[in-house]
């Protein structure tokens, strides 16, 4: 067998080694698609609880009270009128949660991306249902590290207010944010600063199409 | 088979990091916090030790024309297998690697050393060329880690000890924070390989003139 596969150049074109070739290949695909089905059964139950945790930890972050705060399991549905909104606003509109105090909704979470200035900012941004900001936390980026980083670490800006706390409290009522006019950048990270303030733009503009 | 010379080559003589020069992509983009170092070095270990031994035992069936792609299905599996337990069970690492662990599939180290060694011999010592070809790599990744930490974050130990903020041993003021970037990675493996190829040199002169 082996000897007749190594043999190599002259049988190019013998229909019997492209054969050979197909089924070894083959065969080999579909042991290993076999044991990534295996291991995927042991490990999906884990990562899919490991996500969740994370979601409601970076939620939890942004709700006003979190402590009695509890979120619904499965995102809301995003109708076209609140990705049109988003798109509009500059960011990505990601999965939004229903924060609920007693059963009775009092708020969003919504998952938005925006660009920064290494790449994108993917970021929670909490409102209540008056369309208000009530916490926003960053769930990842790739900012440049001692610059970018100090608006993701929620440093305080020239006002002394944490770069990301300064969002809470605006509406969609202030009109559209901006670095320099109501939002207050970090110096030398205004494109960072820019990010955020792109995404919790994205968001409001979602929560206030939601109709 | 000749485990103290696959031993020495692994970490030394044929280090893939600082001798063979494959695998660098990795090497500077994770080497910033031991965690980091360690989880990596393990992942690669296992990785390439897996690879290495299946590679080898199938290797008299494997069509001549179509190993590369036997080769990298074998690895993808592999790959993705760890990937997932290590997403499943050690988050933390996950999180911190990223997309490197998934990028272990098109690391130079485990397919060089497919091609180069485990497709022409044998099971077991093919599966000690994998593991000393991973201590050798995750040696560097180590020396790196404690190089650009030091430096770059001044601490020791960044990820594992004192609760994950590492050892400080620069006051805060101190550290040269590029050595943590990109550029830092570069410098440092630089060094590291200029002064190993100085090491080997040496050495073979000292064999020539006896």
């Amino acid at each position: 067998m082996s000897n007749e596969v190594k043999t190599k150049e002259k049988v190019d074109m013998d229909p019997k080694y492209i054969i050979t070739l197909t089924v070894t290949l083959f065969i080999t695909c579909v042991i290993v698609a076999g044991l990534l089905g295996l291991v995927n059964g042991v490990t999906a139950g884990p990562i899919a609880e490991i996500n969740w945790q994370n979601t409601q930890a970076a939620m939890t972050q942004v709700v006003s009270d979190p402590d009695n705060t509890t979120f619904g399991e499965t995102p809301l549905e995003n109708t076209q009128a609140m990705t049109d909104a988003a798109t509009a606003a500059g960011g990505t509109l990601g999965d939004i949660y229903e924060a609920q105090v007693n059963g009775e909704t009092v708020g969003y979470a919504v998952t938005v991306s925006a660009s920064g200035s290494q790449g994108t900012i993917e970021m929670m941004v909490g409102v209540d249902a008056e369309g208000t900001v009530t916490g926003v936390s960053i769930v990842s980026h790739s900012e440049t590290s001692g610059i970018g980083t100090k608006v993701m670490g929620n440093e305080p800006t020239a006002s002394g207010v944490g770069v990301l706390d300064q969002f809470i409290g605006k509406s969609a009522a202030d009109g559209t944010l901006s670095v320099g006019t109501n939002v207050d950048a970090i110096t030398g990270a205004t494109v960072s600063t820019r990010g955020v303030t792109t995404g919790v733009n994205t968001a409001l503009a979602a929560v206030g199409a939601m109709g | 088979m000749n485990l103290g010379k696959q031993f020495k080559e692994g970490l030394l003589t044929n280090n893939p990091v600082l001798v063979q020069v494959i695998g660098m992509c990795s090497t500077m983009a994770i080497t910033t916090s031991m965690f980091n170092g360690i989880g990596m070095g393990v992942a690669v270990t296992v990785i390439l030790t897996l690879s290495n031994v299946i590679i080898s035992a199938i290797r008299k069936i494997i069509p001549d024309k179509i190993r590369i792609a036997m080769f990298i299905v074998v690895i993808a599996g592999f790959v993705t297998c760890v990937d997932l337990l290590i997403q499943a069970f050690v988050p933390a690492l996950s999180a911190s690697l990223g997309v490197f662990i998934p990028l272990i599939v098109v690391n130079c180290i485990i397919l060089g050393r497919a091609e180069a060694f485990s497709y022409k011999n044998g099971v077991a010592a093919s599966f000690f060329d994998g593991i000393f070809q991973g201590i050798g790599y995750t040696a560097v990744l180590l020396v790196m880690c404690i190089i650009r930490e030091f430096l770059g974050a001044g601490t020791f130990g960044g990820g594992i000890l004192n609760g994950g903020d590492g050892i400080r041993i620069l006051p805060e003021q101190f550290p040269i924070g590029m050595l943590t970037l990109p550029v830092g990675g570069f410098l440092v493996l630089a060094c590291l390989i200029a002064a190993m190829q100085w090491a080997l040199s040496k050495s073979k002169n000292k064999e020539e003139s006896k």
